[in-house]
């Protein structure tokens, strides 16, 4: 383990230099700076709060010199003091560095570099002088000795790393300052431009994303979180009509041979990421898929009034205007097998069979085949079906739901729209404990779902067969859990009956057993998933790769597009070098999230209230019957108006190392 | 959000303040100044980007002093506010600076000498030194000379982001994107296109916001010189209705005065051969739209749009090109009075035509784009030889000594072409052409002149007004529509466009207010429009005090149709004094390929 020889963060300074150079007791989150990569330990890291060097040889110049560039490199260039700044400071760093004389003295770069720090509009500004003005006031005689030298600096090597809060929350690290400045700007082709460097399906994730980006965002310590989801919906449907944002072959700068064919097996969210980035690879992909169209839970979970057919159909198709193909009615372990897909000459295929089979709830009389008992994925199929006109359904009577999460949303919701009477939800902890949505949960309410906190089935009854009612229990909190949540325990004598004509379990799903067999030599978790490693998404199965749903458990979107992602980079370097490389950036995010880096629990200045705007809906009493999507799109001026509620977190990140940082995919 | 208010310390005074009621706005209230450069009240801007007008706060609960922009700054409760001291001094000087630093600051050859907000401010700060200043990084911005209205000079720019404002939000046309990253960000066109090429309609709006030089007119002055002392060359001037009103200021004369004898006076004095008066043409314009309307109303075509905003014409040619048939086809004021002062004039006067060069003074930057229009030409003669905005022309007199103040007024001459009626005088502001038209129709419908000549329905100032007038006689109820500045305008086309709107007659002006605030005029510092009303109020005055009241009585325009025209919307006059549309759209699509070539400050996958 490194130790610290001298830095300073958050303010407090470490001088080892003259010392024995023990680790600072001061800051036990900073321990532990070891490797970079195997091989490479880290000799610096600067960041928002100042720095730490770890290794005294380390030019001080130089890796300012760095951080300046970079920050050079991304100023908006909107706000005086950073466009100016950064420029003027980087030049000099940049002369010291090279053992020449600087256009400005040190007393001027800490001028200029207090002005960026106490007056630029952003995070970027404001953030990336720290660490100099701390050189410059605590260590400014180790600069001046570099100075006086008069000796270029010795080539050092690192990355530089610039990020926000929303960003590292994204499980796919899209960009998110920047999408919403280039809709500031002006330009939504461009924002969604950046959006579609992670993810074809922008309009689908701009409509049913959890927002894990906007739990993070700092916003939320001033009013309320910026309308990231809000936003990328308003850039993904602006391109409609002759002037949309065309898809075409040119944008793949080069193919590979015609034999370099990659098998992605299930057509969901995963497997069309995945299928994406290689096709952009220049790869040939056949994704085969179990039902006969592609969009995996997208397309028969989800339901059409918050996902429409057609926005998610005009997404999958960008599959086809790169010239991949959907293979449809091809099930893995019916058609096919690992085996047969090598011997028809994949090179390399990825899994993405989702969780497509419902957990029994496991109380008494359970019987998944009466009729009346639908699993949260059967009932949903059969709305999708009915829409559809394939397969019509109509309910009647009470239904009840049991389950917490945006399955058990969706099931309630669809139930009123296909004609039950009164539809009741069952779930065992609290309002505060759902995992749903919260937005969802009002929408359902306000449509006439009667919800039923610490309430529990215990039993099924059965007529003739049928479903009738069931018993159901109450529950009360008990003590928390290692994960903050109250765990629960039923109130003895607190039974009770419920009628219903249909019993929806809605408590889960898993990967439906029986597609994977011993023989195609991919091992399981214990709990039935495919094991994965986290790095690569490798199989236990040289070639083989997996990711999403049928990897993580249910699990959301976002999550199976970043596994697609992650997973095409694999397939990549496994096709291309035999071994999937080193990934620097998602080095760089674990050291920041080992070491609680990014802060962004506070905002320091005032920040005048501007509320956010929210997506027109419907009147819940017309909402209730329709399945054509109940949210309409933002106005320009509502998104213009939003845009301008960021506040740019942005901070830059960036280590010295011993050695180049291998050349891995971004 | 609550109404409650807020108590803090200003330099050394107790204040309330509104529940989120920015700093400046605070200060302002009492007097206190505050140094501002890319705000803009008026236009409620307050983008935060030049960062000029720091103070210092302390906070409850915070133990040191913070500098915070005061334009985005809530004051909040306990807070105390110091604009005064050192340390905000400092910075703003050294803001200011660097503000400096990458601006192109030819003082001495731009546009804006002695008008600039941002020479205004270094003086405020007390500026001594310029130590950051290259030139090389004014560079990467470039300067868009392809519009014969306006030049962009990036250089200029100080990313204060008000012309993409009032663009975006004032006029919706939205032409105006923010370019390029760090010293290299400018403002430029949506897709990348000229200025020329885009949907922008140079209604000239962002040049009557722009605190800098980087926004201006094209300036032809040097033009109307060579034409001056060119012996072989007949000038012929023309000013627009809403000059009179809304130049005095530039000579230190109160806002909205009435300087027409003036400006005649300076004209001659300039060397000018013919002076005429672009009312005139206005006249002739309501006799022919008005011929052409009820046309179109027996035809029960309906609604008709006036055509006489060049910027207005733009815009539907560029936003809404299924509109153009419902335009009249009659030219613009300037326009006929270009064309007659090339056909008709030379005849009476006996002036060889080809000798004739016809100079327009306009408030307007549009009418530079007009005058190039393919289809007001014939035999590659253009009606039109020069445009110079109001702008132009008072540095046109600069330029040749003439002090506006301490000229003698004097008056038209002309008498073919330079008499006025009160209608053709109201042109100049919104709902002028339409009050114009109605006092000649009810005319044409009854046999007999309006009673009430003022039609005070029509002359209020929202941004889009209706009114139903009985003409009566043959014509019967007329409903119409005025909309001045292109926000209402827009929503009133998508009316239309969906079949909501019941209008037989719309006037459209595209700039807020009317041509008496049109893009080419006199520019203000740190205020939008500030003299509207006070202009307008001098037209009606001149309506007032002019003996004839309606087009169609005034004797020049009666002796125009009698000797030369034979009758409003005549074979003759249809060929000479009316035109027609073309769909300019703009077609924006790009492929994923050519964003993502573009798209900067992102990691790219690919
Ligand atoms: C009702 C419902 C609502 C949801 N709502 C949201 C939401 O609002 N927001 C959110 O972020 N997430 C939501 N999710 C979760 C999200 O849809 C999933 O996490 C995501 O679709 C997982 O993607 P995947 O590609 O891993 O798997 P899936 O989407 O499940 O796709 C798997 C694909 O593989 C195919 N397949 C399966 N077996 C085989 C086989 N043997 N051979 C060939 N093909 C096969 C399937 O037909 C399917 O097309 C919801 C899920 C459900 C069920
Ligand atoms: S304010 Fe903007 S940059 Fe900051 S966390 Fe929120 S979305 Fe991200
Ligand atoms: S914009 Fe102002 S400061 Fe800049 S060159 Fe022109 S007059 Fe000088
Ligand atoms: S001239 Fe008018 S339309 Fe053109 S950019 Fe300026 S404000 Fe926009
Ligand atoms: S062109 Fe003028 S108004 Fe527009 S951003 Fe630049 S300085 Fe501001
Ligand atoms: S006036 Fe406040 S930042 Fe420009």
């Amino acid at each position: 383990m490194a130790t610290i020889v001298y830095g300073i963060w958050d303010g407090s300074v470490i001088d080892h230099r003259n010392g024995n150079g023990e680790a600072s007791s001061l800051f036990p989150s900073l321990a532990g700076f070891g490797e970079f990569n195997p091989g490479n330990p880290i000799r610096a890291f600067f960041g928002d709060r100042g720095f730490l060097i770890f290794d005294r040889t380390v030019s001080l110049i130089d890796a300012l010199r760095r951080q300046l560039a970079k920050a050079e490199e991304q100023s908006c260039g909107k706000c005086t003091p950073c466009r100016m700044g950064t420029a003027l400071i980087g030049v000099s760093l940049t002369a010291m560095a090279r053992g020449e004389a600087a256009p400005l003295d040190l007393d001027s770069i800490v001028m200029l570099g207090r002005q960026m720090a106490e007056t630029s509009l952003c995070g970027l500004g404001r953030t990336t002088p720290i660490a100099l003005l701390a050189a410059l006031t605590h260590f400014r005689d180790e600069i001046e000795r570099e100075i006086a030298s008069g000796v270029p600096c010795p080539t050092q090597y690192g990355m530089d790393y610039m990020t926000a809060p929303c960003i590292e929350a994204c499980p796919s690290k899209i960009n998110v300052p920047r999408y919403i400045d280039y809709i500031r700007d002006g330009k939504p082709e461009h924002s969604l431009g950046v959006i579609l460097q992670k993810y074809p399906m922008a309009a689908t994730c701009g409509r049913v994303c959890v927002r894990f980006c906007e739990m993070a965002c700092r916003r939320n310590l001033v009013d309320e979180a910026v309308g990231i989801k809000i936003l990328k919906r308003y850039v993904a449907d602006h391109q409609k009509g002759p002037n949309a944002l065309r898809f075409s072959r040119d944008l793949i700068a080069s193919f590979h041979p015609t034999e370099m064919r990659v098998a992605v097996v299930g057509g969901g969210p995963a497997g069309i990421s995945c299928a994406y980035h290689l096709l952009l690879h220049g790869y040939h992909v056949d994704i085969l898929e179990a039902m006969a169209e592609p969009g995996g839970m997208a397309a028969i979970g989800i339901p059409s009034y918050r996902l429409p057919k057609d926005v998610l159909r005009s997404e999958t198709d960008i599959i086809l205007a790169l010239g991949g193909r959907f293979l449809f009615n091809q099930a893995m372990g019916r058609d096919f097998t690992i085996d047969s897909l090598f011997e028809r000459g994949y090179c390399s295929v990825f899994l993405s069979l989702g969780c497509q089979q419902g957990t029994p709830m496991g109380v008494a009389d359970e019987d998944s085949s009466a009729l009346g008992y639908e699993t949260g994925i059967g009932f949903l199929l059969k709305v999708h079906d009915h829409i559809a006109g394939t397969r019509l359904t109509r309910l009647c009577g009470d239904v009840v739901v049991v389950g917490g999460g945006n399955v058990a949303m969706d099931c309630v919701r669809s139930a009123l729209r296909m004609g039950a009477e009164r539809v009741h939800l069952l779930y065992r902890r609290t309002r505060e404990d759902m995992p749903a949505d919260h937005e969802e949960i009002e929408a359902a309410e306000a449509e006439g779902v009667i919800v039923h906190f610490l309430t529990n089935p215990a039993r099924i009854i059965h007529e003739n067969g049928r479903v009738v009612g069931l018993d159901v229990v109450s529950m009360r909190q008990t003590e928390t859990d290692a994960r903050g949540r109250r765990n629960v325990e039923s109130v003895p004598g607190s039974e009770r009956r419920m009628e219903c004509s249909v019993l929806i379990s809605a408590i889960g799903q898993q990967v439906r057993k029986g597609v994977l067999s011993p023989s195609d030599g991919i091992a399981m978790t214990p709990w039935g998933c495919i094991e994965a490693a986290p790095v690569d998404l490798a199989t236990s199965r040289p070639g083989v790769f997996a990711g999403g749903d049928c990897v993580s458990g249910p699990s959301t979107l976002i999550h199976a597009m970043a596994a697609g992602l992650k997973a095409a980079r694999s397939i990549d370097d496994y096709l291309q070098l035999g071994q999937t490389r080193f990934f620097p950036r998602s080095r760089m995010r674990q050291i920041l999230n080992e070491h609680k880096l990014l802060a962004a629990d506070c905002v320091e200045l005032p920040v005048r209230l501007e509320y956010r705007v929210h997506h027109p809906e419907l009147d819940p009493e017309v909402r209730r019957t329709m399945f054509e999507e109940v949210e309409t799109t933002i106005s320009d001026e509502d998104a213009y108006r939003e845009a301008k509620r960021c506040m740019r977190c942005y901070r830059i990140y960036s280590v010295i190392t011993e050695q180049p940082i291998p050349e891995g995919a971004a | 959000m609550t109404d409650q208010t807020v108590t803090a310390t200003l330099d050394g005074r107790t204040v309330t303040a509104e529940a989120q009621e920015t700093i400046l706005a605070c200060a302002r209230r009492h007097g206190v100044p505050i140094p501002t450069l890319c705000e803009l009240n008026d236009i409620d801007h307050a983008p935060a980007t030049c960062r000029v007008c720091m103070v210092e706060i302390e906070s409850p609960g915070r133990d040191s002093a913070q500098l915070v922009a005061s334009c985005n700054t809530p004051v909040q409760e306990g807070m105390t506010i110091r604009t005064r001291t050192r340390r905000v001094r400092e910075a703003q000087r050294l803001q200011v600076e660097l503000l400096l630093a990458d601006h192109n600051q030819d003082c001495a050859t731009c546009v804006r000498h002695g008008n600039c907000e941002l020479q205004d401010i270094a003086q405020y700060v007390g500026l001594h030194t310029n130590r950051f200043f290259d030139r090389t990084r004014t560079l990467g911005r470039g300067i868009d000379t392809s519009s014969p209205a306006m030049i962009r000079d990036m250089t200029k720019c100080i990313r204060c982001q008000r012309c993409v404002t009032i663009c975006r939000n004032g006029q919706t046309v939205d032409a105006l994107v923010v370019t390029g990253t760090g010293i290299d960000s400018a403002v430029g066109l949506h897709h990348g296109l000229s200025q020329k090429d885009s949907t922008c309609v140079t209604c000239g709006q962002c040049v009557m916001v722009c605190p800098t030089g980087a926004l201006g007119e094209r300036d032809e002055t040097d033009t109307v010189l060579d034409f001056l002392f060119d012996s072989e060359i007949v000038t012929v001037f023309q000013f627009a209705p809403a000059v009179r009103v809304g130049f005095g200021e530039e000579f230190g004369l109160p806002p909205g005065t009435n300087v027409e004898g003036r400006i005649i006076g300076a004209l001659r004095r300039l060397g000018a051969d013919i002076v005429l008066d672009t009312n005139f043409a206005a006249d002739v314009v309501v006799m022919e739209e008005s011929a052409e309307l009820l046309g179109r109303l027996a035809g029960k075509r309906r609604p008709t749009f006036t055509s006489c905003c060049p910027a207005w014409i733009n815009f539907a040619e560029r936003h809404y090109p299924d509109l153009l048939p419902m335009l009249s086809s009659t030219k613009s004021p300037q326009q006929c009075l270009g064309k007659i002062a090339k056909t008709y004039l030379p005849e009476r006067m006996g002036i060889d035509p080809a000798r004739i060069r016809v100079i327009s003074i306009m408030p307007c930057t549009a009418k530079k784009d007009e005058r190039v229009r393919p289809q007001l030409a014939e035999n590659g003669v253009s009606e039109i030889d020069v445009v110079l905005t109001t702008r132009e022309f008072a540095r046109l007199l600069k330029r040749q000594g003439i002090d506006l103040r301490s000229q003698e007024p004097s008056v038209f001459d002309n008498p073919y072409m330079s008499a006025y009626s009160g209608a053709g005088a109201i042109f100049g502001t919104t709902g002028g052409v339409m009050e114009a038209a109605v006092r000649t129709m009810y005319q044409i419908a009854n046999g007999r002149e309006l009673p009430q000549i003022e039609l005070s329905q029509l002359r209020g100032f929202d941004g889009a007004r209706t009114a139903t007038i009985e003409v009566g006689g043959t014509i019967g109820t007329v409903k119409v529509a005025m909309c001045h500045g292109l926000r209402p305008t827009r929503d009133l086309c998508e009316a239309v466009r969906a079949g909501t709107a019941d209008f037989d007659f719309i006037e459209i002006m595209a700039c807020p207010g009317g041509c008496v605030d049109g893009g080419g005029n006199l520019r203000s510092k740190k205020a939008y429009l500030p003299y509207a009303l006070k202009r307008r109020e001098s037209l009606f005055a001149i309506d007032r005090s002019t003996a004839v009241r309606q087009s169609h009585n005034n004797p020049q325009v009666q002796a125009l149709y009698r000797d030369f025209l034979e009758r409003p919307y005549s074979e003759k006059a249809h060929h000479l004094l009316h035109t027609y549309y073309t769909d300019r759209s703009v077609e924006m699509s790009l492929t994923v390929k050519q964003v993502w070539e573009d798209i900067t400050m992102s990691t790219m996958v690919y």
